[in-house]
């Protein structure tokens, strides 16, 4: 197979790495914004776009290698022969463009920046022993008394935790802006879909105050309950809130 | 040969992206100004206003509905007891966002944007979650708690047409706000603080808050152009705010709406409020001093404080905008928020807090954002309105009154101290002007008492928390609005060698370059030919 040569190909790449970045820069954002349906643009993360950027460049590279042929094309673009104008004009911007991107960097590096701030949403810390042995009183009920006890429990979650966690459960209640550590959506199906009753009880209970402390950051805003709710409303609250998010408690594994 | 430019050419492109991308990661994290969501108006095709449709209505309302706008659609549901503005009441003909003429109902479309986009500044969610199928449904079973849906079957659509926002518009528009009165209850600046809205209670004793014209984001029904022209025209049922279909000609209506859209603002946020240095010998210490534009305004959400009883679920406050400059020696604040009326009561007062830890946290652990914990106090810049004497007096503060600030330390709600007079390093002063409170914090950076005071350092995040509390409703102590915790940052001034620097990087640039075309044309890349 006889090789084409691609005189261009030094420009080619540098142009990929180009459409690259301003693809994670300026279009995932938007698409990532439709594809997960939200109401504003998903920015890439820095680190991901660090590790994109240099598997495309690495990639151009590898291509660029894959015959010596090409490499010698690839490399050749930077030597001087009368190539047609455009060419001419090209070498001239990568000549100057080389040192004064260099140097931008520095510049951007160097300056003083703000530091931004790092805060970890880390979920699911172990339920304490004293909770992990309590029992929902109204799960084995009859279905007729469950029902009443789900009608009492979304009467008091739209009363109390609406204002956060919304009336869908959702975390979008009309508080939810004010708490940097947004109030978490139970709607999805990472949250309450995948803890029995028991962590719901604590958590409502303690509260952000009752996380343990060798875990924080705990940037938590959830009230602690425990001095303004009975024990028997904080469950009902529960099964309320699972039926309004519309998921189910993850269930115990029966042993055998 | 090959092989030498191959290395030499993969570690600089590696090099390059390196230090483009740790470039990038530098920079600081904004806040997404999309805090609040859209009034959307597209409508789908409607669906056969069916007895079966009503029935199934009538299970979606029980099942989502009715907690607050009651089972009979009172707007009394049990929810309701939490909420400021209150549910609507379907029985009766309160409804607001319409494109029908004023004490007509709203067209069933109407309902439909509204429950698809809820509203912003209430509790009202968007059902855009729900199928359109089940709104139509809802919406049907919901006009049956009103009669009037039944005898006005078309009711009459207020056409909307446009004009272009010239400055003559904009300068027309602000002469009809003055003509028509509407500042009367929107306040001359727009700020919802006329001297009608406080006063202003309907028959039924509800009170009405005229909407903060500045706000954008709490536009019932939207904030466009096209939204704000609407609710000029067509008025809010049953509350003060009237239609001006017939008092003012199409074109004047689309004035005022650009004078109102010019009047309103988005929301400007960000986690870190960057504290600029200040050139100068003092650093402002009155509200009203120019320098304060020299600073970079974060505006701040604020909700109720829900965290200990007794909590409060009806905040009226719910922004407040925080810059802050520093020199070699001090540090000044300068915190606004909206408040429609500046009246005061001994116990009620209108006031503001700053809160700081006692110390800039080293870990990512931060004292407790509701006033500190037992392992970790705070440090709290309190300001408080000026009141005189007089037991059960509601007075207004007087504007040459600068309040009163005070420093104090928490370690959580139960367990707060105001500082030692020896120990009160802050100065401050507040004023109150067209509906809106200013106040300034001032202090050194550094204080004799680094155990209970903030000491603040340059180039460090150092957290800060914002309370408010509204006199006219009703806060006090832990009835308040608050935020949880952001950072301000002492911006480093930009250092001289960092040009040298960048010259030396450039000149480095040039040379590797240089040296690696050089080595190219000696030893140019050979063509095996075939």
């Amino acid at each position: 197979m006889a090789y084409k040569r691609r005189k261009f190909l030094l420009i080619w790449v540098i142009t990929a790495a180009i459409c690259l970045f301003l693809f994670l820069k300026y279009v995932s954002p938007k698409v990532f914004q439709v594809l997960m349906a939200k109401g504003h643009p998903m920015p890439t993360p820095s680190t991901l776009m660090m590790w994109y950027m240099i598997m495309g460049v690495l990639a151009g590279l590898v291509y660029a290698t894959t015959s010596n042929q090409k490499f010698a094309d690839f490399l050749g673009f930077l030597l001087p022969d009368s190539g047609p104008k455009i060419k001419i004009l090209l070498q001239k911007l990568l000549f100057v463009g080389f040192p004064v991107i260099v140097g931008w960097f520095v510049y951007t590096w160097s300056i003083p920046g703000a530091a931004s701030p790092v805060e970890l949403r880390i979920q699911h810390p172990t339920l304490p022993q004293e909770f992990e042995k309590l029992d929902n009183p109204f799960r084995q009920a009859d279905a007729e008394t469950q029902r009443k006890c789900i009608e009492e429990g979304k009467i008091l979650f739209q009363t109390y935790c609406r204002p956060c966690h919304g009336s869908k459960a959702d975390g979008n209640g009309p508080f939810a802006n004010s708490f940097r550590l947004r109030p978490i959506n139970f709607q999805d199906p990472g949250t309450i879909a995948t803890v029995v009753d028991n962590y719901l009880f604590w958590r409502i209970k303690e509260g952000g105050p009752g996380l343990p402390t060798e875990s924080t950051p705990w940037d938590s805003a959830m009230p602690s309950w425990k001095d303004d709710l009975k024990d028997d409303e904080i469950w009902k609250i529960i099964m309320g809130e699972y039926d309004t998010a519309g998921v189910m408690p993850r269930q115990r594994e029966k042993l055998e | 040969m090959i092989k030498t430019f191959k290395k030499v050419l993969v570690s600089l492109i590696l090099g390059l992206v390196t230090i483009c991308v740790f470039g990038e990661y530098r920079q600081v994290f904004a806040q997404s100004s999309h805090l609040f969501r859209t009034y959307k108006h597209e409508v789908p095709q409607k669906l056969p206003e069916t007895p079966e449709a009503i029935a199934e209505g009538k299970k979606t309302y029980e099942k989502r509905c009715w907690y607050c706008h009651g089972i009979e659609g009172g707007g009394d549901g049990p929810a309701s007891k939490t909420m400021f503005p209150k549910p609507r009441n379907f029985t009766r003909n309160e409804y607001k966002v319409r494109s029908t003429n004023f004490g007509s109902v709203p067209t069933d479309e109407d309902l439909f944007r509204i429950i698809t986009s809820g509203i912003e500044g209430t509790a009202m969610p968007f059902w855009s979650t729900i199928t359109e199928t089940e709104r139509w449904q809802v919406i049907y079973y919901i006009k049956t708690f009103n009669e009037q849906f039944k005898k006005e079957s078309a009711p009459k659509v207020v056409s909307v047409g446009s004009v272009a926002s010239t400055p003559e518009s904009l300068k027309r528009g602000q002469e009809l706000f003055k003509e028509m009165k509407c500042f009367e209850c929107h306040g001359e600046d727009g700020r919802g603080n006329g001297p009608l809205t406080v006063a202003l209670q309907t028959e039924w004793s509800m009170p009405y808050r005229a909407r903060d014209l500045t706000k954008a984001w709490n536009f019932k029904g939207g904030n466009t152009i096209e939204d704000i022209y609407r609710t000029i025209s067509t008025g809010f049922n049953e509350t003060p705010m009237g239609s001006y279909l017939d008092k003012l000609s199409d074109e004047d209506r689309w004035h005022i709406a650009h004078f109102v859209k010019d009047l309103s603002n988005d929301m400007a946020s960000d986690v870190v409020v960057k504290v600029k240095l200040f050139e100068g010998d003092q650093l402002p210490s009155e509200p009203l001093d120019e320098n304060w534009n020299k600073a970079t305004p974060v505006e701040i959400p604020i909700a109720g404080q829900i965290i200990a009883a007794p909590r409060h679920w009806m905040p009226s406050v719910d922004a407040i905008m925080i810059r802050a400059l520093y020199n070699k020696d001090e540090i000044a604040f300068f915190v606004e928020w909206d408040d429609s009326t500046n009246k005061q009561e001994e116990i009620f007062r209108d006031a503001v807090a700053l809160q700081f830890p006692t110390k800039i946290p080293e870990s990512l652990k931060k004292p407790y954002f509701a006033m500190g914990d037992s392992s970790g106090a705070v440090n709290l810049w309190s300001w408080k309105a000026y009141w005189h004497e007089g037991f059960g007096q509601i007075v207004e503060a007087p504007e040459q009154e600068p309040g009163t600030v005070s420093e104090l330390n928490a370690k959580g709600f139960k367990s707060v101290i105001t500082q030692p007079t020896e120990s009160q390093n802050i100065t401050g002063k507040g004023i109150y002007q067209n509906g809106r409170w200013k106040v300034v914090f001032k202090r050194t950076l550094k204080t004799e008492d680094a155990k209970r005071d903030i000491q603040f350092e340059i180039g460090k995040l150092i957290p800060i928390a914002f309370a408010v509390w509204d006199g006219s409703n009703s806060d006090v102590s832990g009835q308040k609005s608050v935020s949880s915790w952001y950072y301000i940052s002492l911006e480093k001034s930009v250092p001289k060698t960092v040009f040298v620097y960048v010259l030396i990087a450039v000149v480095m640039g040039a040379s590797v370059e240089l040296w690696f075309v050089a080595r190219l044309r000696r030893f140019p890349p050979k063509f095996e030919e075939e």
